[in-house]
């Protein structure tokens, strides 16, 4: 069976279009930071913040009043990228697109603020109203609710990979025949706790730039935002191979991950790697894993947001392949870049807690 | 380089077989004491332990003591959340059915992960505490960590795709691994639900008054509402003819699934049942079976008003008033990402045993649900076909078909 990207939209602190972010990264730009406030530790962190408008931007729908910025981000990049499909004469018919959610963090802000009132005055003051926006699936809940989406739904969850292994989930689910899309949405929004979370794994640093194959290793800026990708059987970039992806239990294991994963996907026929150096140890085994190809993580410029990071490097890989261009590596150490094919190209990314997985694309 | 189309490619062949299942649940550590329990309608709700609850409505939970839990030798266990030892646990179980059993896809089901760990974290962050602890519990709180520490414990290299569908995850884990190798894509995959009892969503459900105070009377007219459970529970599906092949013992099969999205609510189903009936005429469809073929309902029934009165609804409508259906959360709670598992376990036990597991604490009939409800003991029956529903927040329902093992 054959599966191609019909659709693409996003957000990211750099924009929602995706013509506009892809110059904007082809000129080196790259996203402001903004302070986040810790109000336990008073702990400054920066982080790149969400476009403003794509919150405000949206259809009005009773489901949006409430509900969290990761739920907005995602709706503002799902009608972005159905709007995407329909502008390049796909009909589709929303009693037959499947959704698939990636998920990592969820919705940290609301499950934080529900838990705080517990902690701090007791269980008789948690919010009836907050909790439900704490459970994984409400986002994919509510862009169903937004969508008209009555079929499958579901909501995967896992680190920075779950993007790609939504993507071979859609894959799985385009083998019925009653279904003829899947729309795959990744969405994250930053908390000042995530900030203190992975400030404590060590993973984070205090200020950009995010410095990827740094030595050693200095950390990575959060960020937010949404991506999403429609998945049919025919479109404009094809879907030549969706890896099931490896977990890891160790930075050694995700090193033999890493490779077996590139390997499969054939990543030395490939022009380019789409990773997703961030800064961390991922870099070097990145690195490592896919030997002389070319890589280019675009997370220097849009930071690490983690639950959509991966559909951001499906979307920039789909950018390469229409426009034979790549935007410059930020803030890595100088190396020449060959000349480049762009015609088929292999998305690798390794999540900081756990798993590995990729694609293989060509027009 | 990769194979794209899967392991097995295409296949003709389109029955999956169960050759294995592990379970822990408030009812008991594997099959045969949780059959014991289950076919002596016996009453695993008790005194929540794990975290304070006086300022709660609900004071109960169905929970299972640490000891009845696996957990790996050396100074990893003690990083382990306790919903690892339950996968540990159930996987024990099911691998030592069939040693052979090598997945090449694990999908698995899930709400909360390691909640109570964010919770350490939280609360020690709150007050000021610079505890050495934090990385451990950051890292381990995620919801794919436990099925990653099972995994390892056993040596296991699937992928693995976590489902986190609420209530219904574990039976839309089991559907679509069902649907996996049905499509001929994949020949073993490994299948299941698993979730520990946490504070955070413990209280949340207290906060929306769908936990009861008194005892969880699914499909009674004076039902009040939930009570939590926890657990874990997981199955070795394959393709039949590969089972057969290789002389696997095949325990049932999974023959139907059906999915399908209400968007009525966040935690709400529609009143009138189009949710639940959808996905059951669905799973109907799948099965190709008619109606009148299920033998038995295992029913969502998590004994909330709104529940039960849409799921009584659908099921009389689609399968009639006839059929038998209990609620077994009734016994042990409801175990949220794992219930749809662990209830796949209990048809399986009643498709093997040609039992009918009760639906305990039920006094008297809703007058709006109109049912034949296995009220209270369990009873011998002809059970060839039976039917399980999960239904969750957000509007998701799952429901699947299994039946008796035969030629």
């Amino acid at each position: 069976m054959s599966i191609s990207i019909a659709g693409a939209g996003w957000v990211t602190p750099l924009g929602s279009s995706i013509s506009e972010v892809w110059e904007s990264l082809c000129r080196g730009d790259e996203a402001t930071a903004e302070p986040i406030c810790d109000p336990v530790g008073a702990k400054p962190y920066l982080v790149y913040r969400g476009p403003e408008n794509a919150l405000t931007n949206l259809p009005r729908h009773a489901r949006l009043r409430r509900a969290s910025a990761i739920s907005r981000f995602s709706a503002a990049a799902g009608l972005s990228a159905l709007d995407h499909a329909r502008s390049t004469s796909h009909k589709i018919d929303m009693q037959r697109v499947a959704l698939v959610f990636a998920i990592a963090n969820g919705g940290v802000i609301y499950t934080k603020r529900f838990y705080h009132d517990i902690v701090t005055t007791g269980a008789q003051s948690a919010s009836p109203l907050l909790f439900p926006e704490t459970v994984f699936n409400a986002p994919a809940s509510h862009l169903a609710a937004l969508l008209g989406i009555e079929g499958a739904s579901y909501t995967l969850v896992g680190d920075g990979a779950v993007g790609l292994v939504a993507i071979k989930m859609a894959e799985n689910l385009l083998a019925e025949d009653d279904i003829d899309f899947c729309l795959v949405v990744a969405a994250e929004e930053a908390d000042w706790l995530l900030c203190d979370a992975y400030h404590k794994w060590r993973l984070l640093r205090a200020a950009p730039p995010i410095e990827p194959f740094a030595h050693p290793p200095r950390g990575a800026i959060l960020s937010e935002g949404a991506g999403a990708v429609l998945v049919g059987r025919n479109g404009a970039v094809r879907i030549e191979a969706a890896h099931a992806g490896k977990y890891f239990s160790s930075r050694k294991h995700a090193a033999a991950a890493l490779t077996k994963v590139a390997r499969d996907l054939g990543s030395d026929d490939a022009s380019v790697v789409i990773g997703s150096a961030n800064g961390t140890f991922i870099d070097a085994l990145e690195r490592n894993a896919v030997g002389t190809t070319e890589i280019y993580s675009a997370k220097p410029a849009l930071g690490e947001s983690v639950g959509a990071s991966a559909l951001w490097q499906v979307i920039v890989a789909t950018q390469f392949l229409a426009t034979k261009q790549l935007p410059p590596l930020l803030h890595a150490p100088t190396r020449e870049r060959a000349k480049i094919i762009a015609d088929r190209v292999v998305v690798l990314s390794c999540g900081l807690n756990q798993q590995v997985a990729g694609l293989r694309l060509s027009i | 380089m990769f194979t794209f189309t899967g392991t097995n490619g295409k296949t003709n062949a389109d029955r999956v077989a169960i050759v294995g299942a592990g379970v822990v649940s408030p009812l008991g550590r594997g099959l045969s004491a949780t059959s014991d329990a289950l076919f002596s309608g016996r009453d695993c709700v008790t005194a929540i332990t794990h975290f304070d609850v006086t300022q709660c409505r609900c004071k109960t939970a169905g929970q299972i003591a640490d000891h009845q839990l696996s957990k790996p030798r050396g100074r990893r266990a003690r990083r382990l959340h306790r919903a690892a030892a339950m996968m540990i646990t159930a996987l024990e179980e099911m691998l030592a059915q069939d040693r052979q059993f090598t997945p090449e896809l694990a999908v698995i089901g899930t709400t909360s992960g390691g909640m109570s760990f964010g919770e350490n974290y939280y609360r020690a962050l709150q007050r000021h505490d610079a505890t050495r602890r934090a990385p451990e519990w950051i890292a381990n709180y995620p919801p794919q960590k436990p099925v990653a520490d099972a995994f390892e414990a056993f040596d296991i290299s699937a992928p693995a795709q976590i489902i986190a569908n609420a209530c219904a995850s574990g039976t839309n884990a089991i559907g679509h691994a069902f649907d996996c190798i049905r499509s001929g894509r994949y020949r073993r995959v490994l299948t299941g639900g698993y979730d520990a009892i946490s504070e955070l969503v413990f209280v949340g459900f207290d906060s929306l008054q769908a936990s009861t105070p008194d005892k969880c009377r699914p499909f009674d007219r004076q039902r009040t509402g939930m009570v939590l459970g926890e657990g874990a529970a997981v199955f070795a599906l394959e393709n039949f003819d590969s089972a057969r092949a290789r002389g696997a013992n095949i325990l049932g099969e999974i023959i139907g699934y059906g999915i399908s999205t209400d968007n009525h609510h966040l935690t709400q189903p529609d009143p009138s049942g189009v949710g639940p009936r959808h996905a059951m005429k669905r799973a109907l469809r799948s099965a190709r079976i008619a109606p009148e073929q299920i033998d038995y309902v295992n029913a969502h029934g998590t004994a909330t008003v709104f529940n039960d009165a849409a799921e009584g609804k659908a099921i009389a409508e689609l399968l009639g008033k006839s059929v038998p259906v209990s609620s077994t959360k009734s016994m042990m709670g409801h175990s949220l990402g794992a219930a749809g598992a662990i209830e796949a376990v209990f048809c399986l036990l009643a498709l093997q045993k040609q039992i009918l597991p009760p639906n305990i604490n039920f006094r008297s009939a809703d007058d709006d649900v109109d049912l034949n409800i296995v009220a209270n003991e369990s009873r011998p029956a002809k059970i060839d076909i039976v039917l399980s529903n999960s239904f969750g927040f957000g509007g998701t329902n799952a429901s699947i078909v299994m039946r008796r093992a035969n030629e």
